[in-house]
């Protein structure tokens, strides 16, 4: 018997006539602990459709307040939500959309201290990060304690996505070993961002998320999809995992984690972490 | 090089560079997923910057493995390479 109201079922009712899902599937979403890193642009329609798909406890952890600037993607977001924690205006979007869920809110900065002690209630993690240095600190962190990584980026009219279960398939510095050279790669505050790129790569991350849960399907595990908006094309790359991956390969070098220097223009690792 | 075992599927499409037409000494290259010909300097960053993208932004694979940084200009592209763009997506505000 499964532990859904009347008007749970009801509410759920075009997941649970999937037969792939079904009451089942449904009941596995309602179970789940997902944490979201970022209430940005791929935070947003992360955050949003697994609250709408009925994920039963999800955190969001975001040290950011809204700007105007963000509205344009972060559709979490309201005009009268400007100056707000995006943590807090996050909650209530995704609260107004479906009261059955839980959401942790953790208005703070994603940090080696406090990421460990995260993980330990949540078995989905979700990168929507604005930088590399919490980018490469989320991919270590997943590898070390095993957790399934859905990675996203964007970048102009581009993005990628690549899922990752932590020790078991390739991860993201099996791909990208290192941060990029300083001053190399733009912001989106730089470089711009179109709003909808985040949209597509964020849902994609979302369907991510519910594949895994429910057990639908072949998450993007080993492989890298990037998404060029421009031509409208998807093009996906084998990524097995690489022996010599620092973090994840036969003989890490990195067995503590590192915290990279967030700034904009240094690169060198923290050496007292 | 570092050996990341990675391969592009192979497109169907053919695309030609305007500079490519009429000479002989093109490489058949897939780009990306798609068959390109393409003629001008045989080195992955002019490659690069002949389609319009910023050397700076991506790594690239040949064939699988990926070059450093230093070896874009020295590598020379081969027929029948395939070559892959990794592009750095960070993302937000204050990516380095």
């Amino acid at each position: 018997m499964f532990d859904l109201t009347e008007e749970e079922i009801l509410r759920y009712s075009r997941h649970i006539i999937l037969s792939e899902v079904g009451g089942a599937g449904q009941q596995k979403l309602k179970d789940a602990n997902v944490l979201v890193v970022g209430a940005g642009g791929l935070g947003s329609p992360v955050l949003l459709y697994l609250a709408a798909a009925g994920v039963g406890h999800i955190g969001v952890i975001e040290d950011d307040v809204v700007d105007v600037t963000n509205l344009q993607r972060q559709i979490i977001h309201s005009t009268t939500d400007v100056d707000k924690p995006k943590v807090y205006s996050a909650s209530e979007s995704m609260k107004q959309i479906n009261p059955h869920i839980e959401v942790d809110v953790y208005h703070e900065r994603l940090t080696k201290d406090n990421i460990f002690s995260l993980l330990e209630n949540y078995d989905i993690v979700v990168d929507g990060v604005d930088n590399f240095p919490t980018r490469y600190l989320i991919n270590d962190a997943c590898v070390m304690k095993k957790k399934k990584l859905v990675e996203g980026g964007i970048l102009r009219f581009m993005g990628l996505v690549m899922s990752i279960s932590g020790g078991e398939t390739a991860c993201y510095r099996c791909v990208y070993e290192e941060p990029p050279p300083p001053g190399t790669v733009p912001s989106c505050a730089e470089a711009g961002i179109l709003g909808a790129v985040a949209g597509v790569v964020g849902t994609l991350q979302a369907t991510e998320v519910l594949k895994m849960i429910t057990g639908v399907g072949e998450p993007l595990y080993n492989r890298l999809l990037q998404f060029d908006a421009e031509a409208l094309h998807f093009h996906e790359l084998n990524a097995k995992r690489n022996p010599k991956c620092p973090v994840c390969g036969e003989n890490p070098t990195i067995t503590e984690l590192i915290e990279y220097a967030y700034t904009c223009e240094t690169q060198a690792p923290d050496s007292s972490t | 090089m570092t050996e990341c075992g990675a391969h592009s599927e192979k497109g169907d499409e053919l695309l030609s560079f305007e500079n490519s037409v009429g000479k002989d000494d093109s490489l058949r290259l897939t780009v990306q997923g798609k068959a390109v010909q393409y003629s001008g300097d045989a080195d992955v960053r002019s490659l690069l910057e002949s389609r319009g993208e910023n050397s700076l932004y991506a790594n690239v694979r040949i064939n699988g493995s990926v070059l450093r940084r230093r070896d874009f200009e020295n590598i020379t592209l081969s027929d029948g390479d395939k070559i892959d763009f990794l592009y750095f997506m960070g993302g937000g505000t204050c990516s380095i």
